[in-house]
């Protein structure tokens, strides 16, 4: 199978293009501008979706699709390079953004969610471009790009609640892109190259106190993305005060973009470094997870407890990076293997259960779990119910799930090396994620509706009921599919550990030059 | 001597901007983001050789010859423009959010963070839930967690 790497620029085009006719509508009476913003929404991801699917087919063959843009050799211009990991994690992007547009359509109001499917596909051009970039300002630029779409997504409405979370929201994402940027800046200073795989070629040789100076501006910007232990603090402070639609694709694509820029940057800039830190990952892996499931038993509403879960779980796609920092290449593929399984199969699962928990918060118009506002929802919502369930069981890593399997892969692979701490660790976690689950599923589903605090639901027609609950179910058959039919689905995951961490291979992939020719002569710029 | 000039001028930028984030005032914090930002702009523009005089453009290349090693790289000039052009736009955002905080904050004559907020309707709760009461819970944080809410406020 063979496919023409000029295909990886529609993953930024579509997008790109569909966000922008879709603006053009904006004049037309508000029922019909969003009805067609959304169709062509719509086709812009679904063209997206169906581009993604041979990126990934001839990726997995082992393949890197290497596009230099305008024919500029590869430190000059711009590289684009999709290799096992991109592919996965843009096949997965592309999945989760059209199940998100048919998800907003059933649960959006009309009324003031003008503009509402162009930003999302501006945010889908972000995270795509970012997924496929091989030049780290060009990383910043595309981080910029979705951070503005999702800046405004979260604050679309204009409440007080979402302006005080956008404010935090705004400021941490904007301080930790300064970081990059810096990082950038004594990048370029250092190697004379912004391009990934000349750095990888360059930035082993640089002297240790400045690649230390690098690697941890970068951790600080990357990790902040992340939601890692210390610079968490933006996410539950905004996520909650956004639309159901809105946090559901935050929950399942922002923070797994900071995890890949982690996985793709540590083990092909600063490998000995990595290993040299491996403890410190296990430590911040350990401390995201036990603070994450923490805050979540602290706090009281449905998309708060959530929230709060997409950090502890952030902690175990760390403690595959920990697994990967090693010098011993087979236990390095296998740890990394299982924590890109993980940051997909969140890709999945807390899109889908931030999905079904805002879909259950609009069904009871509370997302209040002290109280008995949302009792008795199992009755109310039999469909919502077992939807629910299911997503939060594989979140609690019950199987037949992609839950199980991650966790037994990551557990697998920390035992083999002899980590036992972070395995201790990772395993109590999964018992409070699981009690926290019970929690959410006694207080908001068990019990009996009372009369008082009944509602009418806005999802309630069965159109609505059908756009909402469809896109869920189709995100946790991917879930289930990964957990059931586990041996050709591991193979992935695998082929994609092993390109991430081939740096020559990458290196090669690329091929950037050293010599700068002009009418003159040449110039060697190492 | 301008390599330690720039280095200090960073130093400072950081700093100043450092401090002005951390006080409450939200224009400070504006005004303490945009210095960051200007600080790593010139960080970034410290990343090419500091020269006098020297320019970034060969002007005839047809016959030039010498040293290309002796020319300023201007690939941190675009770079910098780059970043400038971003963080504005951000800037700008925030400016746009933290008046519409103070908008809505006169408007209702309260203040969203204070605890005695907890009746306020347009507090944490997303717009979409305006309309229904609104429900204290929604605003609490840590610190009154584990408060049972008192019969009166369960209205």
């Amino acid at each position: 199978m063979h496919v023409d790497p000029n295909w990886l620029a529609a993953f930024i085009a579509a997008p790109g293009v569909a966000a922008s006719l879709g603006l053009l509508f904006t004049g037309w009476g508000l029922r019909r501008s969003v009805a067609w913003q959304y169709r062509l929404a719509l086709i812009g991801a679904l063209i997206n979706f169906a581009v993604s699917v041979p990126v990934l087919l001839v990726t997995q063959a082992g393949n890197r699709l290497v596009l230099q843009m305008g024919l500029y050799q590869a430190p000059f211009g711009i590289t684009v390079i999709a290799d096992a990991l991109s592919g996965l994690m843009l096949f997965f992007t592309a999945l989760v953004a059209v199940t998100t547009l048919i998800y907003a359509r059933g649960t959006l109001d009309d009324r003031d969610r003008l503009n509402f499917y162009p930003l999302l596909l501006l945010l889908i051009m972000g995270v795509n471009g970012a997924f496929l970039t091989g030049d780290m300002f060009n990383l910043y630029v595309f981080f910029e790009v979705l951070l503005v779409g999702s800046f405004a997504l979260l604050t679309l409405g204009g409440q007080i609640g979402q302006i005080n979370g956008g404010i935090r929201y705004v400021l941490l994402n904007m301080l930790a892109s300064t970081f990059f940027l810096a990082a950038a800046g004594v990048i370029y200073g250092t190697a004379g190259t912004l391009n990934m795989a000349q750095l990888a070629e360059r930035l082993p040789q640089a002297p240790p106190s400045v690649q230390l100076l690098i690697a941890g501006l970068l951790m600080i910007a990357f990790s902040t993305k992340a939601g890692l232990f210390p610079l968490f603090f933006w996410l539950p402070a905004s996520y909650h005060t956004a639309h159901p639609a809105v946090t559901a694709l935050f929950g399942g694509l922002l923070t797994k973009l900071g995890v890949y820029t982690l996985f793709r940057i540590y083990p092909l800039l600063f490998p000995e470094l990595l290993q040299e830190w491996q403890g410190f990952v296990f430590v911040v892996a350990a401390l995201t997870m036990i603070t994450g499931i923490f805050g979540a038993m602290a706090v009281n509403t449905m998309r708060r407890v959530l929230s709060f879960h997409i950090i502890s779980q952030v902690g175990y796609m760390i403690m595959g990076l920990g697994l990967a920092a090693t010098g011993n290449p087979a236990m390095a593929t296998f740890g990394l293997a299982a924590g890109i399984l993980y940051v997909v199969h969140q890709m999945l699962v807390k899109t889908a259960i931030l999905m079904a928990g805002g879909a259950a918060e609009l069904e009871a118009g509370s997302g209040s779990l002290l109280r008995e506002r949302m009792m008795g929802l199992r009755q109310r919502a039999p469909a919502l119910a077992v939807i629910f369930f299911i997503a939060a069981m594989s979140l609690a890593g019950l199987p037949p799930s992609s839950g199980f399997v991650s966790k037994l892969w990551l557990l697998q692979g920390a035992i083999d090396a002899g980590h036992w701490a972070i395995a201790a660790v990772s395993l109590i976690v999964s018992l409070f994620t699981l009690m926290s689950m019970l929690r959410i599923w006694q207080k908001a589903f068990w019990g009996y509706p009372k009369a008082e605090y009944q509602v009418p639901s806005p999802i309630a027609t069965p159109s609505r009921q059908w756009l909402t609950l469809a896109p869920i179910a189709v995100l946790l058959a991917f879930s289930l599919w990964i957990g059931i039919f586990s041996g050709p689905a591991l193979q992935w995951f695998d082929t994609a550990a092993a390109q991430a961490l081939d740096r020559a291979g990458y290196i090669q992939a690329v091929s950037p030059t050293n010599t700068i020719e002009y009418l003159g002569g040449s110039y060697d710029a190492k | 001597m301008s390599g330690l000039t720039a280095a200090i001028l960073v130093g400072a930028l950081f700093a100043t901007g450092a401090y002005l984030i951390l006080r409450r005032d939200p224009i400070k914090l504006i005004l303490g983001l945009t210095m960051v930002s200007y600080g790593v702009n010139v960080l970034l523009f410290t990343s090419s050789t500091l020269r006098k005089g020297i320019p970034p453009v060969i002007a005839d290349k047809k016959t030039f010859t010498g040293d290309i090693s002796q020319f300023v790289d201007p690939l941190p000039q675009a770079l910098v423009l780059t970043a400038i052009v971003i963080s504005f736009g951000i800037v700008a955002f925030l400016v746009v959010l933290v008046s519409r905080r103070n908008m809505l904050v006169e408007q209702y004559g309260k203040a969203p963070d204070a605890p005695t907020a907890i009746n306020d309707p347009f507090g944490a709760t997303a717009h979409y839930l305006s309309g229904l009461d609104a429900d204290p819970d929604d605003y609490e944080w840590v610190d009154d967690t584990f408060r049972e809410p008192a019969q009166s406020e369960r209205s």
